[in-house]
């Protein structure tokens, strides 16, 4: 049994003290390792004995887990000895499965990142060594985080996702990412640069993607431009329909509209009916119940016919009576009373163009009697009763917050130091490869409860910062995570 | 017309039980028709039947008859043989009816057809345009009947007027379902009709107008505003006038867009068919100017049930994908990719008035178009294919552009797979489809026979 302590050589003068017998040590590994499960929270104390019970017992569960020592084999433990210089931990050992989704290499050697030797160091993978002495976790906790590393807030929110499986890095908010891997390969530079860099292996793998990247980033621009271009075409089309119309109308002929559109109805023309005879049954009277047989040049094969009596028609025509409810009989009555031929205006109008005329105007007559309580005062509504002709059009006026895009016009902003991405976050099922992460699931940024809210410039420049990927907010609330996002929507332009 | 030759097909000729020649020889029955009179004749289900002129001259509907020819007629059909002069025709094969009437107005409708030819003379001289008349009336009352008469009676003096078909049930040009424009030439065959050689169609989408009748509206006066369009550069066209054929549905809605197609065409003669209230309200709606005629309807129109009407309408979409009388057109089946083709129902669900804003209007939701996603139930449906330009950009103006654009064929939906995502078609035309906008009809085609 090869089982030893996790500090056994400093501590030397307790020695027998520290170990353990065979049967403690299966005790201990053979306890359950599983977390307590907390309960609901609870907002406020009632004072009840049930309630205090309840968090004494919590309590206890979450003290016990807290000073328990906890036992690995010194063989598992991966060696790591802390930089403080660099603000790195280099390992002295090689690496264990680990290694796939965390740290880089830096020349030739393998690195870790302070926050991801402090996790690993707590899951009982690591062991550091600092002066040639091992830290403790509480050390651990005191050396690696730091303004510089990652603070503590941040520390909370990448061990949390790590443990629910995600894959978590830093976050490389340059945008310049090639100019910086270049500098990056000298180590002074790394020094001062480390604050907020990617590991170096990262953003040197990243360089495939980031020919794909600096596309969306030179782009930020162009997809907005190009709808407002677009709409602008389309408002085009809307104002002159005439211009939009004529192209699409060519299928009988392609001299369409060329042409003065009335020039061969002319306003004079009208039909004299008075030696134009149809055989008209409604108007049928005694004396012309006999039509003379027309001119047989006007019939085909020059026929010769007799004249056409009307009346044995008229007896004959079918007068269907038609049953009516007394209701509908009364409206139709109604309508019966007043022909449109009744108007003197009307009846001067001598033919269609006359007649439409006279209609449009008195369309736009009524059209200007508005309500006076609309428009007069100084309180107007959005949109005129008659204005709009359709719902785009209407949601268009009523609209007073122009609708806004996150991502246009965000070049233009100054930085802010307050708010930045700190991870990168990949699913914890995908095939991740440190050589090529490929597009994060989401970015986080992590702020404290008792921070502000972040405002409109924060969440511009965050998106800008962040591209095409959602950044999500991990907000502290003492130990307690919780995630938002703002999600973009649209608001409607038209009703389907 | 895409996919649609206008070769008459070949005649069925020796299909007849009757070898012809002489009267009344192998069941063929001779028929002395005296001047101005009509020969009637229904044909069983499942027969055809033969008639042939021996003397004389006589017209069906206008077309006249050559002499010693035969004709065949198709389970169904209901024919009136007249003649001005007097004739004798001989008829063999199975009919329900067949009788000779005195009592026909052909006289009224000839004297119709010299007033508006006296119109055109007037237009001609004048340098006006011709008529344009309005054939309106209930069901069942001969409209397309009288059209087709006064439009054969216009081309045989030499005249081009333009059929402009509003039944979206009964079309006599393209498919049920859809508003048309067909500019005539020559007399309609006696067996088959007019040759749809170039029609402007449009797509409507279902058998009446009640469906949508803002969008029947709409597309009446787009077919109104090409007819005045095409009057403006051809001027025989300007002086043939229009005939318009319009749905027999003649009360609310129905009546309102009659009126309103009078106006959007600006029609100088309504003729109303046997209903002397639909004509005093057309006088009193209408302005004076535009001259209303109560015109009686002939004895021999017979009332069709729903089922022949359906019939009807299949018939018809048969013909257009297999030819007249299914011999003269070979359709393709092939498979399209739903991501190939954009589907879209005319028409969204209207909104309660009390969800809509000051001043608003529900009208408009009528003529939006709605995305359809592929799937089982577009099975027998058949499909409109839009001229619009594949390319045109999505959006406001292009849902004008597609309600706007006519139609360039149809297509029916014979199977679905919905999970390889292609649809079999029934299309005149081999692969690729010239477009790829299509829009649903509510009409559906069983591809049997």
């Amino acid at each position: 049994m090869a089982a030893t302590d996790i500090q056994p050589e400093p501590v030397q003068i307790d020695f027998t003290k520290e170990l353990l017998s065979s049967s403690e040590l299966f005790q201990r590994r053979s306890r359950s390792h599983k977390i307590p499960v907390r309960g609901q929270k609870e907002f406020l104390p009632n004072y009840s004995v049930q309630q205090k019970a309840c968090l004494q017992k919590t309590l206890d569960e979450h003290w016990m887990l807290m000073t328990e020592e906890r036992l690995e084999r010194a063989g598992n433990l991966v060696n790591a000895e802390w930089i403080p210089e660099e603000k790195i931990v280099k390992l002295q050992s090689p690496a264990g499965k680990f290694w796939q989704t965390m740290g880089f290499s830096d020349q030739g050697k393998q690195c870790l990142f302070p926050e991801e030797a402090l996790y690993l160091m707590e899951c009982g993978s690591l062991q550091v060594f600092y002066q040639d002495l091992p830290l403790s976790i509480q050390e651990g906790y005191e050396t690696f985080l730091s303004a510089e590393t990652v603070t503590f807030l941040q520390y909370q929110v990448f061990g949390h996702l790590k443990r629910l499986g995600y894959v978590v890095n830093r976050f490389d908010a340059r945008p310049s990412k090639q100019l910086k891997r270049k500098w990056s390969r000298s180590p002074s530079f790394r020094l001062c640069a480390k604050k907020s860099t990617a590991s170096p292996e990262v953003s040197a793998g990243q360089h495939k993607g980031e020919i794909k990247t600096s596309v969306p980033y030179s782009n930020l621009e162009t997809p907005g431009q190009l709808q407002r271009q677009q709409t602008f075409q389309d408002d085009a089309l809307k104002s002159d329909p005439e211009s939009d119309r004529a192209p699409e109308r060519n299928w009988w002929t392609n001299v369409s509209r060329q042409l003065q559109p009335d020039s061969l109805q002319t306003s004079e023309h009208c039909w004299d009916f008075s030696c134009i005879f149809f055989p008209d049954l409604g108007s049928y009277s005694g004396n012309r119940a006999c039509l003379p047989p027309p001119d047989p040049s006007l019939l085909p094969g020059a026929l010769q016919v007799s004249e056409c009596h009307l009346a044995h028609w008229h007896r004959n025509i079918h007068l269907k009576e038609e049953c009516w409810s007394k209701q509908k009989w009364q409206r139709d009555q109604e309508r019966n009373r007043c022909s449109i031929n009744d108007d003197q205006e009307v009846c001067r109008c001598r033919n269609w163009v006359e007649y439409l005329e006279l209609l449009e105007k008195r369309r736009s007559q009524q059209h200007n009697e508005r309500p006076t309580h609309l428009g007069e005062q100084e309180v107007m509504p959005l949109a005129q009763p008659g204005k709009c002709s359709s719902h785009r059009e209407l949601l268009e006026q009523v609209s007073i917050i122009q609708s806004y895009d996150l991502l246009v016009g965000n070049s233009r902003l100054p930085g802010s130091d307050h708010w930045r991405i700190t991870f990168n976050v990949y699913q914890p099922d995908t095939e991740f490869k440190k050589s090529y992460p490929g597009k994060p699931y989401t970015h986080l940024c992590v702020c404290s409860f008792d921070g502000p809210v972040p405002d409109l410039h924060a969440l511009k420049e965050l998106s800008f910062q962040s591209g095409d990927v959602s950044v999500t907010f991990a907000v502290v609330d003492h130990g307690d995570i919780s995630f938002y996002c703002f999600k973009e929507f649209k608001l409607p332009t038209d009703v389907y | 017309m895409y996919g649609m030759s206008t070769e008459a097909p070949e005649k069925a000729g020796d299909e007849g039980p009757s070898s012809g020649g002489g009267a009344g020889s192998g069941g063929g029955s001779r028929f002395d028709l005296e001047k101005e009179t009509e020969l009637r004749f229904e044909v069983e289900a499942g027969e055809r039947v033969q008639l042939e002129l021996l003397s004389g001259l006589a017209e069906v509907f206008g077309s006249e008859l050559n002499r010693n020819k035969k004709y065949t007629f198709g389970p169904g059909s209901k024919i009136a043989v007249f003649t001005w002069q007097g004739c004798s025709l001989s008829l063999s094969g199975k009919t329900e009816v067949a009788y000779v009437s005195k009592d026909t107005p052909m006289l009224l409708y000839l004297n119709t057809h010299a007033a508006l030819e006296q119109m055109r003379r007037q237009a001609e001289r004048e340098n006006e345009r011709g008529p344009r008349v309005m054939v309106v009336g209930p069901t069942d009352v001969g409209k397309s009947t009288v059209s087709r008469l006064l439009l054969n009676y216009a081309v045989r003096l030499g005249r081009r007027p333009t059929l402009v078909e509003l039944d979206v049930g009964q079309s006599s040009v393209s498919v049920p379902g859809t508003m048309s424009a067909l500019y005539i030439e020559r007399p309609a065959d006696v067996e088959e009709g007019f040759s749809v050689q170039a029609p402007l169609v449009f797509h409507f989408g279902s058998t009446t107008p009640g469906t949508n009748i803002k969008l029947y509206n709409k597309l009446t006066s787009c077919l109104a505003e090409v007819f005045s369009q095409r009057c403006e550069v051809n001027r025989k066209a300007s002086v043939g006038g229009c005939i318009i054929n319009t749905c027999g549905w003649v009360k609310g809605s129905g009546y309102q867009a009659l009126v309103h197609c009078a106006s959007a065409f600006q029609v100088d003669v309504v003729l109303v068919l046997d209903q002397e209230r639909l004509y005093n309200e057309l006088k009193r709606d209408l302005p004076h100017f535009v001259r209303v005629v109560l015109l009686p309807k002939s004895g021999g129109v017979v009332e069709r049930s729903k089922d022949c009407r359906r019939e009807t309408r299949d018939d018809k979409i048969r013909e257009y994908f297999y030819g007249f009388r299914s011999t003269s057109f070979y359709p393709h089946a092939f498979d399209v990719r739903f991501s190939d083709v954009r589907i879209y129902k005319i028409g969204a669900p209207s909104i309660p008035d009390s969800c809509l804003p000051l001043g608003m209007s529900q009208d408009d939701t009528q003529l939006k178009l709605v995305p359809v996603s592929p799937g089982r139930d577009l099975t027998h449906h058949v499909l409109s294919v839009s001229c619009v330009e594949d390319d045109a950009e999505a959006g406001e103006s292009r849902s004008r552009g597609i309600l706007e654009s006519p139609v360039c064929g149809f297509i029916v939906v014979t199977a679905v797979d919905t999970q390889a995502q292609v649809m079999t078609v029934l299309a005149p035309a081999p692969r690729p489809l010239p477009r790829h906008t299509l829009l649903i009809m509510d009409i559906r085609f069983i591809d049997l026979k």
